[in-house]
């Protein structure tokens, strides 16, 4: 066998460029279910982690998956708002601790968050650097804002215009950044922490301008029993500073304001299902637990994996026959050596070994390849995972 | 050393058949197998050898019927008492010279590859002139080289009998004639017999026997 193992090896080696080719066509082939495996195991997990931790939310009839998706990994569904009062209504119950979330905004690609310092509690979000929100206009970044921005305290982030050619539309809004946070490998390190009435700003809910009181003739159109009305030359403030923060308002009800979702801390389990049985026949909102909704999309995704594995013994099954081909023809090629073996008196029993060798050797190190990025995918595939595909969830 | 008697051989597909009603070879003779191309000369050789098995007689090759032994016992027969040297030398490209002489020991488990094994390789390249190009591919060699290789090969095991199908075939005549003189050279140094097929008769003076293999009954494919 020796010689045999011999031979092969150093057939193999002189022939290694087609070698290396069969190598990692039989490895990709072999380590592509586990790898899949591994992936989908660290998706699901990541996605069933967050939603455990999150006891129920409270939101605007329509898709609970959409809900879910919007508040937990914010990325913007396009959700029908609730207000601050449905908020308030929840807090007034004094079943749980109501966290408002006001999502779909950015701020240079990042999602921007709106919402209390409760979320920071509630998520166990600790600064690394500076330190939390204070006042309207400051904002806390996620690990991952900070390092592609290099952003830190005391630098600034624009939110983005919800729409570019609107000259009456919403402008940006500058936001201090007061604070970064740790990394937690999930969605919050991808997100501007601000709080709701910031956010209310920056959607053109809330604004500052120059003080009409003292404004000069020139700004002031009328000035009427107590009301003045302005031209276009009113300053409007995109920044908000210590000096101008008294001259950020709001106009109307502000228990009217919107809000994407509520996250619901019940006190205690019976104080959760009595909160969803106050709402489970509410007309126009829903409170669901976002665990049962991802339990649904884990579902689809092993589902969907199912169909994927069989795609890949497919195409495993091809690379298996194109490796089988691939081996005939060369043994077809090399049959002036095999000719020469047999002339010479080489057994048949060793012919065979010789060719069972090169096989060996080559399917050996494909296997072992395998089980290494099998190894790769088990201790440091979740790490990875949570940096590169659930960064974007 | 060979001996053939009423053999009769023909190809299991047909079209071609050879008939040797006697043939004599004694030990330690050098013979060249001679006739046009498709007379038998190479069936000849592998009747010898024990590659092919006659259908009628008997063949004894260095005291061995060897027509009564299995397939597995011809093959260890051939590799322990016969080498072989081919026209178109049929070295590996994936092995080195050295390797390449030890080609046979690889091949089979009734021959050892030890020290002596190799040292029998050392010498023999150096009495071929090839020691300074034992680490060299044959793809590096010349034809000339290549032959020499060969004929270490062939050597190799100290077989009793070198079979050669045309190894000068490929060479240019300077060339040949040097192949033969190392061969022969050997086979005296080592008390081997040598039937060597070729169609160069010119050469056939500076052989003790000469075979006709046209002379035997046999049908051209």
């Amino acid at each position: 066998m020796k010689d045999s193992l011999y031979l092969a090896w150093r057939y193999l080696r002189h022939h290694r460029a087609k070698t290396l080719l069969l190598v990692l066509s039989l490895s990709v082939f072999l380590g592509l279910p586990l790898v899949m495996r591994a992936m989908s195991a660290v998706i699901q997990q990541s996605l069933m982690a967050r939603a455990e931790s999150t006891p129920l939310l409270l939101g605007k009839k329509g898709s609970s998956l959409d809900l879910v998706v919007e508040a937990l990994y914010f990325q913007a569904k396009g959700i029908e708002a609730l207000t601050a009062a449905d908020a308030d209504e929840v807090d007034d119950t004094g079943l749980a601790q109501a966290i408002p979330m006001r999502t779909g905004l950015l701020a240079q690609q990042f999602p921007v968050v709106g919402t209390s310092l409760d979320y920071f509690g509630f998520r166990g979000l600790q600064t690394a650097n500076g330190r939390t929100l204070a006042t309207l206009g400051e904002c806390v970044i996620g690990a991952d804002v900070a390092a592609t921005l290099g952003l830190k305290p005391g630098d600034a982030i624009l939110t983005s215009p919800s729409s570019l050619f609107d000259l009456a539309g919403v402008y940006p809004l500058r936001l201090q950044v007061v604070g970064t946070l740790h990394p937690s490998y999930g969605p919050d390190d991808r997100a501007v922490f601000v709080d709701v009435k910031t956010a209310w700003v920056a959607e053109g809910l809330g604004h500052g301008h120059q003080d009409l009181a003292t404004a000069s003739g020139d700004v002031l159109l009328k000035r009427k029993d107590g009301t003045a009305t302005a031209n276009a030359k009113l300053v409007q403030y995109n920044k908000i500073t210590d000096e101008n923060a008294d001259n950020f308002h709001f106009h109307g009800d502000p228990a009217s304001y919107p809000l994407s979702s509520v996250i619901v801390v019940p006190n205690d389990d019976k104080a959760g299902v009595l909160l969803r049985g106050r709402f489970v026949n509410d007309p126009a909102r829903q409170m669901l637990r976002p665990a049962q909704v991802v339990e649904g999309l884990n579902a689809q995704i092993f589902r969907f994996e199912r169909v994927l594995q069989i795609i890949v013994w497919t195409v495993g099954l091809a690379t298996a026959l194109m490796f089988v081909l691939v081996m005939v023809l060369s043994w077809r090629l090399r049959a002036d050596e095999l000719r020469t073996m047999t002339r010479l008196g080489c057994s048949r029993w060793k012919a065979v070994q010789i060719m069972g060798a090169e096989v060996s050797l080559m399917v050996g190190t494909s296997v072992a390849l395998a089980a290494f990025l099998g190894f790769v995918m088990a201790h440091y595939g979740e790490t990875w995972l949570q940096n590169l595909v659930l960064r974007g969830s | 050393m060979i001996e053939l008697r009423d053999v009769r051989f023909e190809y299991t597909r047909g079209g071609f058949s050879l008939r040797v009603p006697d043939l004599e070879i004694s030990p330690g003779t050098r013979a060249a197998a001679i006739g046009p191309s498709g007379s038998g000369k190479t069936t000849l050789l592998n009747l010898i050898s024990g590659i092919e098995r006659p259908e009628a007689g008997q063949i004894e090759t260095a005291g061995m019927r060897v027509d009564k032994l299995s397939q597995a016992a011809r093959r260890s027969f051939r590799i322990t008492n016969i080498g072989f040297v081919f026209q178109d030398f049929l070295l590996l490209d994936y092995l080195d010279v050295l390797q390449n002489i030890l080609y046979p020991y690889r091949l089979h488990h009734d021959l050892r590859l030890d020290d002596a094994a190799h040292a029998r390789a050392q010498r023999l390249a150096a009495d071929l002139g090839i020691d300074r190009l034992l680490k060299r591919r044959p793809d590096e060699l010349s034809q000339g080289e290549r032959q020499r290789v060969a004929i270490a090969r062939a050597l190799v095991t100290a077989p009793t009998l070198v079979l050669a199908d045309e190894p000068t075939g490929n060479l240019d005549p300077a060339t040949k004639q040097h192949a033969l003189d190392l061969l022969f050279e050997q086979c005296n140094a080592l008390s081997m017999t040598l039937l060597m097929v070729t169609h160069d008769h010119g050469l056939l003076d500076r052989f003790d026997q000469v075979v006709d293999v046209s002379a035997f009954e046999g049908s051209p494919p």
